[in-house]
C-alpha cells in the first residue's frame, strides 16, 4: 500500500511497503479515512477473486519484463513499441510498480540521476520566501490522508521540503496553493527527493510542454487551458457551450483547479491516479478529454439547470460518472490534439502581450537540455539551476 | 446585483482575503454549522448558496469563496464583479493579512460594485492570546471605509450568523427597477431573525 511506503530512499524496484501499521481509524486502499463506514457489504464485494488475483499477476509480469530491472529496460521498449506502452498505461499502470514507471514515463529519473546533491542542498541550506505560505498549507493538503494528517509527521515534513525545494529551485514561481495536492500526490508513490525531480519534469517540461505557466504570475497556462476548454465545450456539445454562455458560467468556475492541481484535488482517487498514469505519458490533454467526458456523461442533465444548480453540478458530478473503468473510455473517444493545437495559436492571437506567453506556451524543452552538463549545477552555486535560466545563456 | 421580486432577493456575495484567514471556515460554519480543524486549502473558488429568512425578505445568498492567495488575483475579478455583497476576512493573529484586507478594500472601492455592502470581519477571535491586530484599529479603519466591522470565530461560531444576517439586511430591497427615487429600507434591530451568536 503506497500510503505506507516508508522507504524514502530512490525507489527500488522490488519496492517494498514494509510493514502496515494498523490504523486506528478505518482507510480505504489509498491512506484516506473512510467518510461513511456504511460501505462494509460494498467492500466485501469488492475482495478479489482468485481469477481476478491471478489476472493481476500475470499483468505485473508482464510490466515488470516491459521495464527491466530498476527500469533499464523501459527505454528500449518504448522505443520499439510506442503503442503497446500507451495501451497498457491507457489500462492502469500497476499500482506497486506505478511510482517507479511514474518516473521512468515522466523523464524525472533522468534528471535525479544526472543532478546528484542538489535536491539536498535546495532543502538544507537554502531559505525561500515562499515558507510562511508552505507551513500554512501543509496540514490542508490531503487532510483524510493518514500520510500527511500527523502534525510534523513523515507526510507532512516531506511534503514541506518538496515545495520549499521547488519555492528555491525556481524563485519566480516560489510556492503556488495548489502545488501541494501535485506533491502530495506523488510523495504516496516515491520518495521527496524523487517526487521534487517529478515536480521539475512536470514544471520545466522535461518530455511535454512545459507547466509552469500554471503557477507563474497571472496564471497565463490556466488561462490559455480554460480559454480552449471552453472553445472545445462548444465545440463538441454546442448545445451546452451555449447554455453556458446565457447562465454566464465561467470555465474557471468549475475548471481552474482542475489545471492547476491535474486533478488531484477533489476526485476520487482511483480515478486521480488513472488520470496521472496517463497523463504523465500523453500529456495535459487528458485533461481536456477528462473534462470533455464528464461533461458528456452529464450532458442532458446540466443543459437544464439554472446557474445556482449548474455550479455545484459541475464542482460534484455524480459518483457513477467517476468510475474511471467508464470515464476514461469516454475520454479518449474526444480526439482533441488538433483542436488544441489551433486553440492555442488562437488564444496567442489574441493575447499578442509577450510578457503574458514567456515561457507558458513554448514547445517542449529541447532534449539537449536534460545533457548532463547543462542540467547539473554546481554544487556551490544553486541559485538558479532552472532550464530556463540555462536556456537563456544558451541562446 | 441583488434582484428582488416582492420579497425574494438573490444576491451575490463574495469572500476575499488572504489564504489561511479562515474564509472557507467562516462558510462551512454558516452553511453548514461545521468547522474542520484542517480545513483543506481551496484551489480556484468554492460556491456555496443559502437562503436567510428575514423579517422583511427572504434573501438567497450565492457564495463565492475564493482562493485567497496573491498568485490567484488574476482570478477574483470575476468573482467580485457583479457581487452586491462581500466579506473581507483577515486573522487577528496576523498583521499581514490586516494590511491584504486593506488592499483588497481599495480594490473593491475601485473595481467593485459601488453600492456593494462589505463587510470586514477579523477572524480567529478566539486566539485572544495571539491578537496582534487590534479590535479599535480594525474598527476605526471600517468606519473611515464605509463597512461594518466584526470580529468572528469560525472554530466557536461567534459572530458567524450575525456578520452574514447583517449583510443579508443591508443589502437594498425590493424596488422598482426603474425608480431613481427608490428608498433603500434601512435596518432596525427587530429585524434580527433567529440567529443566535450576538452576544459577544
Ligand atoms: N482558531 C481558529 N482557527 C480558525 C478559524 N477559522 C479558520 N481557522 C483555521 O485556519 C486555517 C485556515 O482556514 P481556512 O478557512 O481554510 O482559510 P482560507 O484560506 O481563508 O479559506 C484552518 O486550519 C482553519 O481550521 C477560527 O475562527 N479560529
Ligand atoms: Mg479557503
Amino acid at each position: 500500500m503506497a500510503a505506507n511506503n516508508t522507504d524514502r530512499g530512490t525507489s527500488s524496484f522490488d519496492f517494498d511497503p514494509g510493514p502496515v501499521p494498523a490504523p486506528s481509524r478505518p482507510v480505504d486502499r489509498f491512506g484516506f479515512v473512510k467518510q461513511d463506514q456504511s460501505g462494509s457489504p460494498d467492500e466485501l464485494a469488492k475482495c478479489k477473486s482468485v481469477a481476478e488475483q491471478e489476472r493481476d499477476g500475470r499483468r505485473i509480469r508482464k510490466w515488470r519484463k516491459m521495464i527491466g530491472v530498476d527500469g533499464s529496460d523501459w527505454k528500449h521498449y518504448v522505443r520499439r513499441k510506442p503503442q503497446v506502452v500507451k495501451r497498457r498505461i491507457r489500462m492502469g499502470i500497476p499500482d506497486c510498480l506505478r511510482g517507479l514507471v511514474w518516473q521512468l514515463i515522466s523523464g524525472s529519473r533522468d534528471l535525479l540521476l544526472m543532478n546528484p546533491g542538489v535536491y539536498e542542498q535546495l532543502v538544507i541550506y537554502e531559505t525561500s520566501a515562499s515558507e510562511m505560505d508552505i507551513i500554512r498549507d501543509i496540514s490542508r493538503t490531503f487532510p483524510s490522508h493518514i500520510f500527511f494528517q500527523q502534525r510534523h509527521g513523515l507526510g507532512q515534513r516531506s511534503l514541506y521540503n518538496v515545495l520549499k525545494a521547488y519555492s528555491v529551485y525556481d524563485r519566480d514561481v516560489g510556492y503556488v496553493q495548489g502545488m501541494g495536492f501535485v506533491a502530495g500526490l506523488l510523495l504516496l508513490y516515491m520518495s521527496e527527493e524523487d517526487a521534487f525531480w517529478l515536480v521539475v519534469a512536470l514544471l520545466k517540461g522535461a518530455v511535454h510542454a512545459p507547466m509552469e505557466g500554471l503557477y507563474q504570475v497571472g496564471l497565463p497556462l490556466v488561462q490559455q487551458y480554460l480559454f480552449q476548454f471552453e472553445h472545445l465545450v462548444k465545440e463538441y456539445m454546442p448545445q451546452l457551450g451555449e447554455h453556458f454562455s446565457e447562465e454566464m458560467i465561467n470555465p474557471s468556475m468549475y475548471g481552474s483547479q482542475w489545471f492547476i492541481t491535474v486533478f488531484s484535488y477533489s476526485f476520487p482517487f482511483p480515478l486521480v491516479l488513472r488520470i496521472w498514469d496517463i497523463f504523465l505519458y500523453e500529456g495535459i490533454k487528458i485533461v481536456f478529454q477528462v473534462g470533455l467526458a464528464l461533461m458528456r456523461c452529464c450532458h442532458d442533465d446540466l443543459v437544464k439547470l439554472p446557474f445556482e444548480k449548474l455550479v455545484p453540478a459541475l464542482r460534484n458530478f455524480p459518483k457513477d460518472t467517476l468510475n474511471p473503468n467508464m470515464l476514461l473510455p469516454l475520454a479518449f473517444s474526444f480526439k482533441v490534439s488538433k483542436h488544441l493545437d489551433e486553440l492555442q495559436h488562437e488564444y496567442e492571437k489574441r493575447n499578442k502581450d509577450p510578457i503574458h506567453h514567456e515561457g507558458s506556451t513554448s514547445k517542449s524543452v529541447d532534449h539537449k537540455l536534460l545533457d548532463k552538463s547543462v542540467m547539473k549545477t554546481q554544487s556551490h552555486d544553486i541559485e538558479k539551476p532552472t532550464f530556463t535560466q540555462e536556456k537563456k545563456d544558451q541562446g | 446585483m441583488a434582484t428582488a421580486g416582492n420579497s425574494n432577493i438573490n444576491a451575490k456575495l463574495v469572500l476575499l482575503g488572504d489564504m489561511g484567514a479562515g474564509k472557507s471556515s467562516l462558510v462551512l460554519r454558516f452553511v453548514k454549522g461545521q468547522f474542520l480543524e484542517f480545513q483543506e486549502s481551496t484551489i480556484g473558488a468554492a460556491f456555496f448558496s443559502q437562503t436567510l429568512a428575514l423579517s422583511d425578505a427572504t434573501v438567497k445568498l450565492e457564495i463565492w469563496d475564493t482562493a485567497g492567495q496573491e498568485r490567484y488575483h488574476s482570478l477574483a475579478p470575476m468573482y467580485y464583479r457583479g457581487a452586491s455583497a462581500a466579506i473581507i476576512a483577515y486573522d487577528i493573529t496576523n498583521t499581514e493579512s490586516f494590511e491584504r484586507a486593506k488592499k483588497w478594500v481599495d480594490e473593491l472601492q475601485k473595481q467593485g460594485n459601488p453600492n456593494m455592502v462589505t463587510a470586514l470581519a477579523g477572524n480567529k477571535a478566539d486566539l485572544e492570546e495571539n491578537r496582534k491586530v487590534a479590535a479599535e484599529e480594525a474598527k476605526a479603519y471600517a468606519e473611515v471605509n464605509g463597512l461594518f466591522f466584526m470580529e468572528t470565530s469560525a472554530k466557536t461560531a461567534v459572530n458567524v450568523n450575525d456578520i452574514f444576517y447583517e449583510i443579508a439586511r443591508r443589502l437594498p430591497r425590493a424596488q422598482p427597477a426603474q425608480n431613481p427615487g427608490g428608498m433603500i429600507l434601512t435596518n432596525t434591530p427587530s429585524e434580527i431573525a433567529q440567529s443566535s451568536n450576538c452576544c459577544s
